[in-house]
């Protein structure tokens, strides 16, 4: 790189910078500036305003041309999206990241699902939230899988509290140790067949159902009112992007906190192309950036850095960061930079057809459904064929007019049923818990590189025998559960699926207590450069089976704390 | 859980699944550069537009309300295949257009036509069963290969049918006439069902 082309002024000086808008990013952004630091936040990806730039959010169904589905142009532009799933529609479509444009190169097949713009993935999340347990933290250590958590989950867990309360999460207490109780508002309905089903697997079966907890908000709060954002409309079409900021979102929530401290820059279309690394202090001094519009190159300075790039390309731009110190990628002394990525799996379960009920209906489309916690290897329900465990995600409806594809008959009288309410049917699918394998990995390919000369990601990882084992029982287990609540009509499904559709991608920067197996330090830190945090999912150490957006959101506050302690000391 | 939903959506397992370019992309990994060669055009002529807006009439005639015919189905469907469906889709939707031309469909008495779609539905059923075995597979992840050998386009009588309802309940006319169209209901309740009471949709 020609070293003259760079603009490196003082100006670009701040006391943080943030690579990454999404829902880390968001999160240390509105920490750091609250407790008083001048923050500059990198997106790399175009400016998306909250709330007028969400341009389909108030469009009727004949508004979309192709009315749901996805055209093949679009499929083929959005490759990765569009394998198993329909993201790539006229909703939302736009707010995902073309494939065709930023490509990535597959030794393994992998889902890489991503979204370049402002508030990132947090736009798009399934929105579920659950705690971790104590387990989750100690199970690496107990069974002899990976490395063990530095932390335990009396670390994390007032933070936990902490964010539930920012971020909104409708839920029902329980007191259940499997998913710790959050701080919550108040729960959504059960619909009358999910009451049913749950007390009738709770008594044959003894596993508990609860209504799926979700960061939808069930009453707005003062602390979510002041940011300008209202109660869920129950539109259910949060994935365009929620007008009223009924879900959370960064954009809706972190980003305009932080911004409310006039303290926070945010500069987009800011593609991270390494961490600067100063050999005579042995800190990172900055961060550089490629436009990605003209791609001009800037170095922005500042004391400490906090990566929240997302998992995978948290670990690429720090493999890209290249030193005397650290000629295998910044802070990588472990080799274990890129390796371990860890996801969720999902895409089998069970469904079925109720009988009865009839006379009962809803008004308001739910934004959430049934939780059914893991209860394999829990409570002396101990498997033979695989470690952890799974829960699922599903609920009950009524089946709309789209149940006429399937069915016989055409005219005057089919057209007519179709505009009742059709029977219900209750399905869930599992989430499960994929272990920390070395050999599932991101790097670098030597040669190949993107169009502003960045090294491609290559993906490397595939599910285990474990997690086939635990697909099948995913399968097993579910329709035991539909035939304990006497449906009928019982299916089981497992497809065929890659690593990553379950877009929670994680543990490529783990964290740990020993530097030559591990990245990152109890509090974040790159453990040879203190100033650097890796808060997103890079930082995981083991995966757990619920989602895990709010672990990430609690455990960048903790770090974010951390770091401005330790500023404050003259550490950094 | 919009995200989860999606998925769903795909999977052909209940009745009501949509289908679309995504299952063709099932395939992709093996097969990365497949996509060029699996599109297609429609060149439909007179007559095969012409059946298209008849058997669309058939499947949502107008009665008290409007018909397929009514809200511009027949092109919809056109353009659907045209712009959602790989040419497997291309091929199975012209072989039920080129059934239909051959049993002179149009110059059918109204009981004639009905009858033949009451056949090409039962003929469809065992075709859905093939088709579903290359799609949907149970147990171990071990046999995509054999199934992407298959490469069968959905039914044309599943498509007639699938676009047809689509095109149809979700066109404003359609929609409206139909369903209790509540864009922003603001709250959540649990209810009863009223006398005549239609499906609400948002």
């Amino acid at each position: 790189m020609n070293q003259s082309n760079i603009n490196t002024q003082k100006a670009n000086k701040y006391d943080a910078i943030v690579i990454g808008s999404g829902m880390t990013g968001g999160i240390a952004a509105k920490e750091l500036t609250q407790k008083g630091l001048k923050v500059l936040m990198l997106e790399r990806g175009r400016e998306i305003k909250h709330p007028e730039d969400y341009d389909t959010a108030n469009k009727a169904p004949w508004e979309f041309e192709h009315r749901g589905k996805v055209p093949i142009n679009s499929a083929e532009e959005y490759w990765s999206n569009n394998r198993f799933g329909t993201l790539a529609n006229e909703e939302a479509g736009a707010f995902f990241t073309n494939d065709k444009q930023n490509p990535f190169i597959e030794k393994r097949p992998f889902d890489w699902i991503r979204a370049y713009h402002t508030g990132g993935k947090s736009m798009h999340w399934g929105r579920q939230t659950y705690r971790w347990g104590k387990h989750d933290f100690e199970a690496n250590a107990k069974e002899g899988v990976g490395i063990d958590w530095p932390i335990r989950y009396e670390d994390i867990a007032p933070w936990y509290s902490y964010i539930e309360k920012f971020v909104g999460i409708s839920g029902q207490k329980e007191g259940w140790d499997i998913i710790p109780d959050s701080d919550f508002l108040p729960p959504m309905a059960m619909l009358p067949p999910e009451i049913h089903f749950k007390d009738a697997v709770m008594k044959k079966l003894n596993r508990k159902v609860t209504i799926g907890r979700i960061a939808n908000l069930s009453q707005a709060q003062p602390i979510h009112t002041a940011l300008g954002r209202a109660s869920c409309q129950y539109r259910n079409k949060c994935s365009r992007g929620c007008p009223h900021g009924g879900y959370y979102s960064s954009m809706a929530g972190a980003i305009p906190a932080a911004a409310q401290t006039k303290r926070l820059t945010i500069r987009h279309n800011a593609i991270a192309e390494s961490l600067i690394y100063d050999e005579t202090k042995q800190k990172a001094t900055g961060v550089r950036v490629i436009d990605q519009v003209d791609k001009s190159v800037t170095d922005y300075f500042a004391k400490i850095i906090f990566v929240t790039a997302g998992s995978m390309n948290s670990a690429a731009l720090m493999l890209n960061s290249k030193s005397s110190r650290f000629p295998n990628g910044f802070g990588n002394d472990s080799d274990q930079l890129g390796r371990n990525v860890m996801d969720h799996h999902l895409g089998s379960g069970a469904t079925a057809t109720v009988e009865g009920f009839e006379d009962d209906y809803y008004f308001g489309s739910r934004p959430t459904g049934l939780y059914i916690p893991r209860f394999r290897n829990w409570d002396g329900n101990q498997r033979k064929d695989y470690l952890r465990g799974f829960g699922y995600q599903g609920g009950a409806s009524r089946s709309s007019w789209n149940r006429g594809i399937g069915m016989d008959g055409f005219g005057a009288e089919f057209k007519k049923s179709l505009t009742e309410p059709g029977g219900w049917t209750l399905g869930f699918g599992g989430f499960g818990e994929i272990l920390p394998d070395p050999n599932n990995r991101i790097y670098l390919d030597p040669q190949k590189k993107d169009q502003w000369g960045i090294p491609m990601i290559v993906f490397d990882a595939a599910f285990s025998e474990n997690d086939l084992a635990m697909r099948r029982d995913i399968m097993v287990a579910g329709a035991e559960m539909l035939e304990a609540a006497g449906f009928k009509n019982i299916t089981t499904y497992n497809r065929e699926t890659h690593m990553g559709l379950g877009i929670h991608e994680m543990g490529t920067a783990r964290m740990g207590h020993d530097p030559k197996t591990s990245v990152l330090n109890k509090y974040n830190q790159v453990h040879a450069c203190k100033n650097v945090f890796v808060t997103d999912g890079a930082c995981m150490v083991s995966a757990s089976c619920v989602n895990p957006s709010l672990t990430y959101m609690a455990i960048t506050a903790r770090a974010a704390d951390y770091a401005v302690g330790e500023l404050k000391k003259r550490n950094l | 859980m919009h995200r989860r939903e999606a998925l769903a959506k795909v999977s052909l397992l209940l009745g009501g699944a949509l289908s679309g370019p995504t299952l063709m992309a099932l395939g992709r990994w093996d097969n990365a550069a497949a996509g060029a060669t699996l599109r297609d055009k429609l060149n439909l002529s007179a007559q095969q537009k012409q059946i298209i807006a008849e058997v669309a009439e058939m499947i949502i005639p107008r009665t008290d309300t409007v018909g397929a015919k009514d809200v511009g189905v027949p092109a919809f469907i056109e353009m659907m295949i045209n712009d959602c469906y790989y040419s497997p889709e291309h091929r199975s939707f012209m072989a039920g257009l080129t059934e239909l031309e051959g049993l002179k469909f149009l110059q059918m008495s109204a009981a004639q036509k009905t009858d033949a779609l009451k056949q090409i539905e039962q003929k469809t059923k065992e075709q859905m069963k093939a088709y579903n075995a290359q799609t949907i597979k149970f147990g171990d992840n071990q046999d995509l290969e054999a199934m992407n050998a298959v490469k069968l386009g959905l039914p044309f009588w599943r498509l007639m049918k699938e676009l047809t309802l689509l095109g149809y309940y979700t066109s404003e006319g359609g929609m409206k006439a139909s369903f209790e169209y509540v864009p922003s209901p603001g709250k959540l309740e649990l209810t009863k069902l009223k006398p005549g009471q239609k499906t609400i949709v948002y």
